[in-house]
């Protein structure tokens, strides 16, 4: 069955950090590596707005998805030296587990994990020269827990983290992260359930760098027109380097999305920069 | 230069809650653990993120450095991976 409906969120710590003494929390660590990005710290006023603005974008997104009634969400994310260390750092990464568990703060999230679907990419991957790693246990993080959250907070359907390695040098380009998308869409096609699939991460920021604060607002806009466009698939020539010279390196898993849904025009999108350290952005295609 | 064990010092001070509570407790003999040159451990010691970055670790394990610190001890970012 084509898939049902595909979305892209950040997931950004702070969106799922309440405004106050929280987000004065993780400004305050973030600007020890970065101090000159303390100027413009949101004010109590700002972070709510913010809170609420996402919140909306997000009920945008679960609504389309709730329409397209799905009985699997992909979730395509990086990790953040959380399940990965440099003793093994994978590009590409499905979990083949029964069930998936991970903490945020004082939310707790577990689902059934879709191994049966996991175990059908890997193959058709295999078979078409694509080699994906997998494994049996993942710990979920926040790439996944503040999009989920918001999108699936209760557990009514099974997921399946699919992970791209965004995070750390050498990262795969921007047409291999496409062409594993057309992947899944070919499998989500050749499967009997309606599968949905959501990309995690991004816009545009600099995580554990000096240049936090740095938004290349420009820049995530031009991504943003392409996907209403429905020009998806020239994203595709973007190289690594562009995208990290934009703080865009967790497009890649956006680029994942993209090529499950090809040339299909976004059918919302929604942007605002947090003043911290990151653009949010949130888009969706319905597809069915 | 690799700064694998350096790396791994500051992943496990995310990860390992065991690590954190004996780090608190004694951080030189945690720094014996791990095969660590002079100039890590200073930087280690320093608890600045920014001079481990210049050693090479990642900056997203960096931060991990001011778990030890008193005024960042009880920092919701903990709370999250």
């Amino acid at each position: 069955m084509p898939l049902v409906s595909a979305l892209a969120a950040s997931h950004a710590p702070n969106i799922l950090l309440e405004p106050g003494a929280e987000w004065e929390d993780f400004m305050n660590l973030h600007y020890s590596m970065a101090p000159q990005g303390s100027a413009t710290r949101p004010t109590l006023e700002q972070q709510k707005k913010l809170r609420k603005d996402a919140e909306d974008a997000f009920a945008v997104l679960r609504a389309d998805m709730e329409q397209a009634k799905p009985d699997v969400l992909i979730v395509v994310a990086n990790d953040q030296f959380v399940n990965f260390f440099w003793n093994n750092i994978p590009t590409f990464f499905v979990t083949i587990a029964d069930e998936v568990k991970g903490q945020f703060t004082r939310h707790k999230f577990h689902y059934r994990n879709h191994k049966e679907l996991g175990r059908a990419i890997v193959r058709a991957g295999m078979d078409k020269g694509i080699d994906l790693s997998f494994g049996e246990h993942i710990e979920l993080q926040h790439t996944q827990n503040v999009p989920l959250y918001f999108l699936l907070p209760e557990p009514k359907i099974p997921i399946l983290p699919f992970f791209v390695n965004t995070w750390v040098e050498p990262a795969p380009t921007p047409k291999r992260c496409y062409q594993v998308g057309e992947l899944i869409r070919e499998v989500a096609t050749n499967s009997p359930e309606r599968v949905a699939i959501l990309a995690t991460g991004g816009l545009s920021h600099f995580p554990g760098s000096p240049r936090i604060g740095e938004i290349d607002t420009q820049f995530d806009h031009k991504l943003l027109e392409v996907m209403r466009q429905g020009k998806g698939p020239s994203l595709a020539d973007y190289s690594v380097e562009e995208l990290l010279k934009a703080g865009d390196s967790e497009f890649l898993n956006w680029m994942v999305v993209v090529g499950t849904v090809g040339d299909a025009r976004a059918s919302y999108t929604s942007y605002m920069p947090d003043f911290v350290a990151t653009g949010w952005g949130f888009v969706s295609w319905k597809l069915s | 230069m690799s700064c694998y064990h350096l790396s791994r010092l500051l992943f496990d001070l995310k990860m390992d809650e065991s690590c954190v509570k004996r780090a608190l407790a004694d951080f030189e003999s945690v720094m014996k653990e791990y095969d660590l040159t002079e100039e890590e451990k200073a930087a280690l010691r320093a608890g600045d993120p920014r001079k481990l970055r210049q050693l090479g670790v990642h900056g997203m394990l960096c931060l991990y450095i001011k778990r030890l610190q008193p005024e960042f001890r009880d920092n919701i970012y903990w709370q999250q991976k």
